[in-house]
């Protein structure tokens, strides 16, 4: 895939085996995500292969989990981000958003139940904080917990959950009105408990090589073991969409870097007038301008993979990343599919699948607008949306 | 039992190439693990993970470069590395007998029970290696293996071999021994993330001639590159139209002009 400015000549040797090693998986083991993406299913029966490889929150150490670099975590989110974002939001849900948070904050015995089941792929977790009524401002959720004996009874619900219906466990942030000031407060509710349902949400137009759904929760009774001891207050959720933003920042090079490849490819095929398209001086713009694009998107993401690593990154960097690539890639795969001209419409080929998946990638995690008002806020001191 | 693998990394040439001297332009090519050494590296792991083979060595000839493949091949399982290179090699095309010479000193060494070795490189295309270095060291040996069934208590490797026309000879191999690996033994499997990590800590060992105990003349080549290029394609093809009577009659016309049942 390009990469116009040499940046994979900056790897480690053990980078670069991991970039090797995940394109070779994607490549023998995702049979048509076209099709899937047409079907709105995902490709379920590689979630354990995922797990065997260990692309479940790789950055983490302990219990089995392998504790690669920053730029690996990030350069394996490219990769399989080049290939489909539902594949990559697999991958960020169960680590950045499951599984770190009970690494972060949980107690030991959740950190053994949990951690290597959900590393192995054999256990699927999924992340509950939007709500049907409360996006964009979480900590006016009105999901709440109430302490009954040494029980906690939930009772809300929570929308636009990547993998409900598929889950095991749910991380599910409520407030808990058994203490002063209900803090906001994570629990971890397995999803065969009484009171609990999650239905799946159909018809979407985006991301559709991915099983989103809700969880409701009715008089919902976990044992109070199952609250996450370590966090209390937004900084729980927010703390995991900062890991989870880092990788999207990643993926979305990729899928861009997927949609240029496959521009360029047809551009210097497909012949009209005598030449091939990429011969002409309007299909030669739009190319110069992808590369430079992604180019400097990729750019930032090696640099913000430095500040995490020296552990300097700021959540505000993370805005800035997501909201610049997750962008470009919103625009660049336009472009590509442009470039296709009819063809471009079918799913044969990647750009317009890539081009609908970033409407989700663009509004989920913080939406581009959002994003804006956090550096907004970061430049002036001013916050804008309060 | 120890298991010995040799490994090769071969350059894939881009569709587009240059071609330099006698050599395709380095630029143009991406260097990859051998595909039947791939196969033979699964093999070997898979005796070790049966509880049969106590260690795997894989075993290769190359310049510095290669490290990053044989990593791989570390990545996957094997244990460790021995890479041998020499300034003797540079700038040389080595035959056979100066690469036989080579994993003759390292099976010394290592003392192996069982030599792996991919069918075939996917560069040079000799097919020779294994089958040449089992003479050498006077293991048995078997070429083309598709499928494998040691008894490591009879000392002895049940083996398909894929002979030509679709025939498969089913033979006994006794141990020592030296195999060629074909497609179809196995399904090699993808370097985790853990094993990657793993692999970093493994040994490469960095090993001259000298530290073989051989001098540049032992493995001097008697064969040199005199030319590259690219074969031009002449491209003549008659598509025959009609139906299946006229199509008839037109293949004979052809196959006669070109002498075929004269």
């Amino acid at each position: 895939m390009i990469d116009y400015f040499d940046l994979e000549a900056s790897l480690s040797q053990e980078e670069r085996l991991l970039v090797d090693s995940a394109r070779s998986f994607v490549e023998g083991e995702i049979d048509d995500m076209g099709e899937h993406w047409i079907e709105g299913t995902f490709p379920t029966e590689i979630i354990p292969k995922m797990g065997e490889m260990g692309f479940y929150a790789p950055n983490l150490e302990g219990y089995g989990l392998p504790g690669v670099s920053e730029t690996s975590y990030g350069l394996l989110m490219r990769e399989l981000e080049a290939c489909d974002s539902g594949l990559r939001s697999m991958a960020s849900v169960q680590g950045a958003l499951v599984m770190y948070p009970i690494h972060a904050f949980g107690s030991d015995e959740q950190k053994e139940e949990w951690l290597p089941a959900l590393g192995e792929g054999e256990a699927v977790g999924c992340f509950g904080l939007t709500e049907p009524e409360h996006g964009s401002n979480p900590s006016a959720m009105e999901t709440r917990a109430e302490k009954d004996g040494d029980e906690y009874v939930l009772n809300g619900s929570k929308t636009w959950i990547t993998n409900s219906p598929i889950a095991d466990v749910a991380v599910v942030w409520a407030k808990d009105h058994s203490e002063d000031d209900t803090p906001v407060r994570g629990f971890l509710v397995e999803t065969d408990r009484d009171g609990v349902t999650t239905n799946k949400i159909d018809e979407k137009l985006s991301l559709r090589a991915s099983i989103t759904g809700e969880i409701a929760l009715q008089d919902a009774r976990i044992p109070e073991e199952n609250r996450l001891p370590g966090v209390s207050g937004m900084k729980g959720p927010l703390s995991c969409l900062t890991q989870a933003r880092y990788g999207i920042a990643w993926g979305a090079v990729g899928a861009a870097q997927d949609c240029f490849e496959t521009a360029r490819e047809y551009a210097t095929d497909r012949e009209q007038f005598g030449k091939p398209i990429g011969g002409f001086q309007l299909q030669q713009r739009k190319l110069a301008e992808m590369a430079t694009q992604i180019t400097l998107a990729q750019l930032l993401a090696h640099r913000l993979a430095e500040l995490k690593e020296a552990g300097e990154m700021r959540p505000q960097h993370v805005s800035m990343a997501k909201r610049n690539n997750v962008r470009m890639a919103r625009d660049q795969s336009r472009i590509a599919r442009e470039m296709l001209g009819g063809n471009g419409i079918t799913a044969d080929y990647s750009p317009m699948r890539h081009m609908t998946n970033m409407e989700t990638v663009y509004t989920y995690e913080g939406t581009h607008d959002i994003h804006t008002l956090i550096l907004g806020e970061d430049l002036t001191g001013i916050q804008a949306y309060q | 039992m120890k298991v010995l693998v040799t490994v090769k990394e071969v350059g894939e040439a881009d569709d587009d190439f240059e071609i330099e001297g006698t050599d395709i332009a380095s630029s143009d090519l991406e260097y990859d693990l051998n595909e039947w050494d791939d196969y033979a590296i699964e093999a070997a792991v898979q005796l070790a993970e049966a509880g049969i083979a106590e260690e795997v060595v894989a075993v290769t000839i190359g310049p510095e470069r290669a490290e990053e493949t044989i990593r791989m091949a570390l990545a996957k399982g094997a244990d460790r590395a021995v890479r041998v290179w020499d300034d003797a090699f540079e700038g040389t095309f080595a035959d056979v007998s100066s690469k036989v010479d080579v994993f003759e000193a390292v099976v010394d060494e290592e003392e192996p029970e069982l030599v792996l070795s991919g069918v075939q490189a996917a560069d040079t295309a000799f097919g020779a290696t294994g089958v040449a270095l089992a003479e050498r060291i006077g293991f048995d040996h078997a070429a083309v293996v598709n499928d494998l069934d040691l008894d490591a208590d009879a000392g002895v490797a049940n083996v398909h071999r894929e002979l030509e026309g679709g025939i498969e000879e089913l033979t006994e191999v006794d141990l020592p021994a030296v195999l060629t690996v074909q497609t179809g033994l196995n399904e090699p499997r993808y370097a985790s993330l853990r094993g990657i990590r793993q692999a970093q800590r493994k040994e490469i060992a960095a090993t001259d001639l000298a530290d073989l105990g051989l001098t540049p003349a032992d493995v001097e080549s008697t064969l040199t590159l005199t030319e590259m290029y690219e074969p031009e394609s002449d491209s003549d093809a008659e598509l025959i139209e009609g139906d299946a009577g006229e199509a008839a009659g037109r293949l004979a016309e052809v196959l006669r002009e070109k002498g075929v049942g004269a």
